[in-house]
């Protein structure tokens, strides 16, 4: 009856000793998530201005996003996406200007090798704001092609 | 008895790693911890330990490592705050009055000039005088004597870089945007050639050409309806090639200024604002 009891303690004392040093929470299988994340841009379909041309632009935009670029997939290298890079070109310019800006990026999109020559975002992509191509030298925002585009 | 002996023999070791005994919050073994976070460059909570023990231990060593530490942190106004710590026989009050001067000068670079004539030792003069060099590279209007601006850098080191980086302030490689726009205009493609953008002016010039092509060949051929297509892509094309290298330009002239700058600030961490060298984690 001793004995089983000594052993009882023994058992008690190790089981609780070993217990705080159990790191298996820590240490356990984790479960990763293998799914790519969704890199398209968040879509704004809303038209916002009662200007004829604006709503030309928009249509075309939106016609396009929602019949061809949505059904093809996260396609395009670039962060804005051509078709948001001209959206944001007419915004911080003008319709003419612009339009001059995105056959700009279409040209440059088309070269097969600009590796190194843009910086990437989170997502892999080529950074490339339309406020870099406005010709205002002032709001140009340089970035060598190394650096990681956290927040854009 | 052997089951007995064995438990007597188990309890202590058990119990001897949860003992208490040992005052880890010493003032001695919190300086050891903060000397350790110290070096390892965590300086954040490393001047949080030195603090706690600032009025126990006494140390001028702790109350500079207090004023290097809020300085690396970028807390330059704090760190020059505790200048006042150091009292003026401490052997680190010639190093202290200097970061005082290296945390004026990264607050801004021109504020560092009005303390020119403030009395200090030779060997910390020569350093001041090699800040006070650098930050004329601030400035928007710089025609200085390239022999002024290398005459207290006596390493050889040192004045190629400082030569480089004047040359690069003087004559920096600009490239022309109204010269991009001409050639591009010119030979579409060209003025991205100019500014060293190669694929993007390549790819300009071919997609143009194919265009013209096309449109060329099929108003010989008397379609007209895709000539015209193909004339209205090939201006759209011919015309945003040469925005392009309007913009590319700029960006290129951009890219000059971000690496003077990038160049500038690398120089000086490499010499850490030429701060006497410490030797705290030996």
């Amino acid at each position: 009856m001793r004995s089983k009891l000594i052993i009882f303690f023994i058992t008690l004392l190790l089981t609780t000793s070993a217990f705080c040093q159990i790191e298996n929470l820590k240490w356990q299988k984790a479960y990763i998530s293998f799914e790519k994340p969704d890199n398209i841009r968040q879509r704004n379909y809303s038209f916002e201005s009662n200007n004829a041309g604006e709503f030309i632009k928009k249509s075309l935009v939106n016609a396009y996003w929602f019949f061809i670029s949505d059904v093809d997939g996260d396609n395009c290298p670039f962060s804005p996406t051509c078709s948001s890079f001209f959206i944001d070109a007419t915004e911080e310019t003008n319709i003419f200007q612009g339009t001059l800006m995105f056959s700009d990026r279409l040209l440059r999109d088309s070269n097969p090798v600009k590796v190194n020559d843009y910086p990437r975002d989170k997502n892999g992509h080529y950074f490339d704001p339309a406020s870099n191509y406005t010709l205002n030298q002032e709001r140009i925002k340089y970035l060598p092609s190394t650096y990681l585009v956290v927040d854009e | 008895m052997r089951k007995l002996l064995a438990t007597l023999f188990l309890i202590p070791i058990i119990v001897s790693p949860q003992s208490t005994s040992f005052d880890f919050r010493s003032p001695q073994n919190i300086k050891l911890f903060a000397d350790n976070l110290f070096c390892e460059g965590d300086y954040l909570r490393a001047v949080e330990e030195y603090q706690s023990i600032q009025n126990i231990l006494r140390n001028d060593t702790i109350n500079f490592k207090i004023m290097f530490s809020y300085s690396n942190l970028g807390l330059y106004q704090i760190s020059n705050n505790s200048l006042q710590s150091i009292p003026g026989t401490s052997k680190f009050k010639c190093s202290a009055d200097y970061l005082y001067l290296v945390n004026k000068f990264r607050e801004d670079p021109k504020g560092l000039r009005v303390f020119h004539d403030m009395p200090l030792p030779p060997e910390i003069v020569e350093r001041r005088q090699k800040l006070i060099n650098i930050s004329y590279f601030y400035d928007a209007e710089f025609n200085f004597d390239k022999n002024y601006i290398l005459s207290p850098f006596n390493d050889e080191i040192d004045r190629q870089t400082v030569s480089l980086l004047y040359d690069l302030k003087t004559d920096p490689p600009y490239k022309s945007p109204a010269l991009a726009g001409i050639l591009s205009t010119v030979i579409p493609g060209s003025g991205k050639m100019y500014v060293g953008e190669w694929g993007d002016g390549i790819t300009s010039l071919l997609l143009t050409g194919l265009f013209a092509f096309l449109a060329y060949d099929n108003f010989k051929a008397d379609h007209s309806t895709r000539a015209w297509i193909f004339t209205g892509i090939g201006a759209f094309f011919y015309a945003g090639n040469i925005y392009g290298s309007v913009a590319a330009a700029q960006i290129f002239n951009a890219r000059v200024d971000f690496e003077f700058s990038n160049g500038l600030k690398l120089f000086l961490d490499q010499e850490n604002y030429f701060l006497p060298d410490y030797d705290f984690c030996n």
